[in-house]
């Protein structure tokens, strides 16, 4: 019977991708972050009579006729939540005919990804949630195999989403959200461009702030395409810039507001690491050039630190 | 070294002790109060003339265990001026147990 190609090329197409990216990271850095995450027995409870009798210490009973509940105990194992934001800046650049060229969300959905295979070998309890101008997929965190598959569904869905709305951003609003509806201590991974609107940057730190309060450990993967939104290196000609969020267009000569543009946007990255450093979030510059490697290492200098 | 304590040395030394007491209840027959075991161990040498250190066999000693309903082991008492101030049910590493004595000692 012949193979169906398309199926098994369906087959978590994304999950392999994952894997070849985690697997060669990790040979290059010659230690293995795959161990101490397992269950650990904590102690013995008196067996209540009706309670279940699943996890009764058989063995002691034997030996002593004492009847005894074994309690394991689960802390070492980390709970991550996955952002990401799907607002329309995040689809810079645009991906042409199908091209392989990368942009953020492609960027942000891949180390995702691989972030997510690395917590799935090691059994930690992922979740997901993306945004744009509201929350709109937002997943619990738990750690068995139907549920990473799930949570790898919605990345792929991710990828399929072309820019065809206006989608804006509303990371403030959604990282309320977030640090209420989920478990305190959790490792919360943000991939975002942080492009907000200008006066809503105050709200934006609040946001953080509110993660941090709830005693979730945070990383933020800046998300940037560095060689045009941080360094503004256009050819020197006339340009229609559209605001993919806003739709709004300005035609201008790239060399005149140059200088201008960079100045802000130092002054603005400045600001969001200066508000990270002071709530003790790792702020990652994250260029969609660089590869993952980068977002990897960050990630697992964290990890260290957290155990 | 710990003190050992029981049913009825229990009123004596920890009880009517001036001191913070750090009271260790494990049974011979249970895997995780072995690994606390050394650590009480460990404690009594750091907190030497600071603080009591013992610990109580709920085998031997069903009266002590009873009045204050230890139902799990190991479970550590943290006893100041006859009082239960603090526990920790369950195996715990060292600094948090050291932690905890560090607070009833300021």
């Amino acid at each position: 019977m012949p193979v169906n190609h398309q199926e098994v090329q369906s087959l978590s197409h994304l999950e392999l991708l994952a894997k070849q990216v985690v697997e060669g990271f990790i040979t290059g850095l010659h230690k293995s972050p795959f161990h101490g995450f397992s269950v650990e027995f904590a102690e013995h409870r008196l067996y209540n009579t009706g309670e279940s009798t699943r996890h009764i210490d058989w063995k002691l009973f034997g030996r002593t006729d004492k009847l005894f509940v074994k309690r394991f105990e689960e802390e070492t194992n980390l709970r991550c939540h996955i952002v990401i934001d799907n607002s329309a800046s995040m689809h810079y650049p645009e991906v042409k005919g199908g091209k392989s060229l990368q942009n953020k969300i492609t960027f942000s959905v891949y180390s995702a990804a691989a972030i997510l295979y690395m917590m799935k070998q090691q059994r930690d309890a992922i979740g997901l949630t993306v945004f744009s101008e509201q929350i709109d997929v937002q997943t619990q965190a738990k750690s068995s195999t139907a549920h990473h598959k799930l949570v790898f569904a919605h990345l792929e869905k991710l990828l399929e989403n072309k820019t065809d709305v206006n989608r804006k951003t509303a990371t403030a609003d959604a990282l309320h959200q977030l640090a209420e509806s989920i478990h305190k201590r959790s490792l919360i991974i943000i991939f975002s461009d942080m492009f907000e609107n200008i006066d809503s940057n105050e709200a934006l730190f609040k946001s953080l702030q509110h993660l941090k309060h709830n005693k979730h450990e945070v990383i933020l993967f800046h998300v940037t395409d560095k060689k045009h939104e941080l360094d503004f290196q256009f050819e020197n000609r006339p340009y229609r810039f559209v605001d993919v969020e806003t739709g709004e267009e300005i035609k201008v000569h790239s060399n005149l507001v140059r200088e201008k543009y960079i100045e802000a946007m130092k002054e603005y990255k400045s600001m969001l690491v200066h508000k990270c450093a002071q709530y003790k979030i790792d702020f990652v510059q994250a260029d969609i050039h660089e590869g993952y490697h980068q977002v990897l290492l960050a990630y697992l200098l964290k990890r260290e630190k957290l155990h | 070294m710990a003190i050992e304590i029981t049913d009825s040395n229990f009123e004596e030394v920890v009880m009517k002790s001036d001191k913070p007491v750090l009271v260790d209840f494990w049974a011979e027959w249970c895997g995780p109060c072995r690994m606390v075991g050394p650590i009480v161990e460990e404690l009594a040498k750091d907190y030497e003339g600071k603080a009591v250190i013992g610990k109580i066999d709920v085998d031997s000693n069903p009266n002590v265990t009873m009045q204050f309903g230890v139902r799990n082991i190991p479970t550590i008492l943290f006893f100041k001026n006859g009082q239960v101030v603090d526990k920790q049910v369950g195996a715990a590493p060292k600094n948090i147990l050291a932690k905890k004595i560090d607070t009833q000692l300021v």
